[in-house]
């Protein structure tokens, strides 16, 4: 099909060959100390922004209802501050962060925060209007338009308010899936725009933060510290990585009849810290496509000649991809993400993958220990990607396959998604690490099934990518 | 999803909690305890109700301490400049002004004829707006370098943005003029 060099027939052009009998070593592991540390940051973080308002207020000071309503007002105002700025680190990409957490991860939280953020939002600036209003002796209307027009800075916050809430809308999971990725993506970008015409307000018309003093400068101080990680998480740490490597395509070969591979070469390749299984935001550089960026994990080990991704077809900007010319250059950030084999609890691993989610699962496949398991679900044999790899994994690092073809109902299908079932193809199931990939649906019934068969939530990793 | 809603009931809860603790009374004294003399801490012990009930001594706290220790200490140095000559500073307090913002009351400090201190005892509090607007009215008018002892007199420019609070402040302290002369 094509001379390209194929992974399985020669994967380290330096290292063992493929026939040596011994698996190279697996990788070292990761623990969860970080992710603890960031929780536990996080949480003396949002004490900390509570704190100038309790330092504020004396007890029993609060009498009445209009107090009591501004000052809940004042408390839900610093969380979503806070939690508004605890956001935007989140998406700062900082390497610290996506390594002790990783992308995927730090997604998910992104997400529930949001919901967070946007409750405390809207509830800041329901109970101020009912608080100031009762204390002022207008109606709620008559306090909005006073509030409108004749407080320093407010007409921004309000304008960041209701964009706030327009993001927040527009990430519904129901809305979002209706969206063009395009659009989805343009509403978001306006959350910065939030974090510019939020800003002031809280200077000019927060009780705990207008006159200069501790609490003020640590707020400033906490603003600086997210734009400085941004700065170096979004520039300066992808121009490093971009200028070291200097990434192009390849070659771009067709796997299956809606899937490519797409193989990329660059200059210092071995330098590269990349686990199996963790994913860049990829950005190619051709009319047409450079201005969007995508998260695509890499569906071979790394090794020092050349990196890939196989991509299914699905989008616009995937179909741009299968005709992508050799020598395009390519703009990644990354790599991100902690389903990797560094990232196992146990010794043993089962993988279960379903259509192209077999692609980080195959990179991960060469760094994990012998005796692995991998269950491979897809609807017609023809979208069973990367099956030659697979199966000369299968003969030459012990690992074990079932491909299980057909549709949902079918028996098949059925039987492996039982707890049942799991525990007849996988006797050990639940003394192993299960690394799952495929769409979100699919994903959230096994881990219902996995947990019903006994394997503790720690031992389950997620490598679904979804924002 | 799950943990949003946990997250969010938690926001709920602990920011029900934070106010319902601030708002049981009895360690009420601790706030007392700021060392003021007695009519300055008494006088300002009883806020409007309702108006700067949010954060009262807080907010209020530095002030009658400020003051307090500006009239002691313009009454120290007023003591060896004109060593016997002048009678002891006495205060007179202005009346309340009330205004669509809340209360204004200022007490003036007198030494024969010199207006050698001015506290604001009264002021509205509460919103963000009507804080900082007292915070200006009161950091341009009072103390003993403030706009009434360098003028010795009620005619203070207005501070923008905070007319009726200045109006107010003005008319307490012509009063309270009124009153020593």
């Amino acid at each position: 099909m094509t001379t390209y060099p194929r992974p399985y027939a020669d994967p380290r052009s330096t290292g063992p060959g493929p026939t040596a009998s011994a698996s190279p070593p697996a990788v070292p592991r990761r623990g969860a100390g970080g992710r603890r540390l960031l929780i536990v940051l996080f949480l003396g973080g949002l004490v900390a922004s509570v704190l100038p308002w309790w330092r504020d207020t004396p007890a029993g000071s609060l009498t009445g209802a209009t107090a009591m309503t501004t000052a809940a007002g004042q408390i839900t105002g610093l969380v979503a501050g806070y939690l508004l700025l605890v956001q935007m680190l989140m998406m700062s990409r900082l390497p610290v962060l996506e390594r002790w957490a990783g992308g995927e991860r730090i997604a998910r939280w992104h997400r529930d925060v949001a919901a967070t953020l946007l409750v405390a939002v809207l509830a800041h600036t329901a109970l101020i209007l009912v608080g100031y209003a009762g204390l002022e002796g207008r109606s709620l209307l008559g306090q909005a338009g006073v509030m409108f027009r004749e407080y320093q800075d407010m007409a921004a916050a309000f304008a960041a308010a209701g964009l706030l809430v327009l993001v927040g809308l527009a990430s519904v999971r129901a809305v979002r899936r209706v969206l063009p990725y395009e659009l989805w993506h343009a509403t978001h970008l306006a959350a910065y725009a939030v974090l510019l015409l939020g800003f002031a307000h809280q200077f000019s018309n927060g009780s705990q933060l207008f006159r200069p003093g501790p609490a003020r400068t640590g707020w400033i101080a906490l603003y600086v510290l997210v734009v400085a990680a941004w700065l170096w998480g979004r520039v300066i740490v992808p121009l490093r990585f971009n200028l070291r490597h200097r990434l192009r395509v390849g070659d771009v070969v067709p796997e299956s009849p809606d899937a490519v591979s797409l193989y990329l070469t660059g200059v210092g390749l071995d330098r590269l810290e990349l686990l199996g299984g963790q994913f860049f935001r990829w950005r190619f550089l051709t009319r047409g496509c450079w201005w969007q960026s995508h998260p695509f994990s890499v569906s071979a080990a790394a090794n020092d000649r050349w990196l890939r991704l196989t991509v299914r077809v699905v989008g616009r900007h995937t179909q741009d991809l299968r005709n992508l010319d050799p020598g395009v250059r390519v703009w990644a950030v990354g790599p991100s993400g902690t389903c990797t084999a560094a990232h196992r609890t146990r010794e043993r691993a089962l993988l279960i993958a379903a259509g192209s989610g077999i692609t980080p699962l195959r990179a991960m496949l060469e760094e994990l220990p012998p005796g692995a398991a991998l269950i491979y679900r897809a609807r017609t044999p023809a979208d069973l990607l990367l099956r030659e790899e697979l199966d000369w994994l299968t003969r030459n690092r012990g690992l074990r396959v079932w491909y299980v073809v057909g549709s949902r109902d079918d028996p098949g299908p059925r039987q492996v998604t039982t707890p049942d079932g799991l525990r007849r193809l996988v006797p050990d199931v639940a003394r192993r690490d299960v690394y799952l990939c495929g769409p979100p649906g699919l994903v959230e019934q096994y881990r219902r099934v996995l947990r019903q068969a006994g394997v503790r939530r720690r031992q389950i990793h997620l490598a679904t990518f979804e924002l | 999803m799950r943990r949003a809603l946990l997250a969010i009931t938690g926001l709920a809860a602990s920011t029900t909690a934070l106010v319902v603790f601030k708002a049981a009374p009895g360690t009420g004294h601790l706030a007392q305890a700021v060392p003021a003399p007695a009519p300055t801490a008494t006088e300002k012990a009883e806020p409007t109700p309702g108006k700067g009930a949010t954060k009262p001594k807080a907010s209020s706290s530095p002030k009658p301490t400020r003051s307090a220790s500006g009239a002691s200490r313009s009454g120290s140095s007023a003591a060896p400049k004109t060593p016997a000559a002048q009678p002891s500073p006495s205060t007179v307090v202005g009346p309340v002004v009330r205004n669509e913002f809340g209360d204004v009351q200022v007490r003036i400090t007198v030494v024969g004829d010199e207006i050698v201190n001015a506290a604001a005892l009264r002021l509205p509090r509460g919103t963000a707006q009507s804080d900082q607007r007292s915070d200006q009215v009161d950091s341009r008018y009072s103390g003993t370098v403030g706009m009434v002892v360098e003028r010795q007199s009620a005619d203070l420019d207005t501070v923008s943005g905070a007319t009726a609070t200045s109006d107010a402040y003005r008319r307490s302290v012509q009063a309270a003029i009124d009153q020593a002369r």
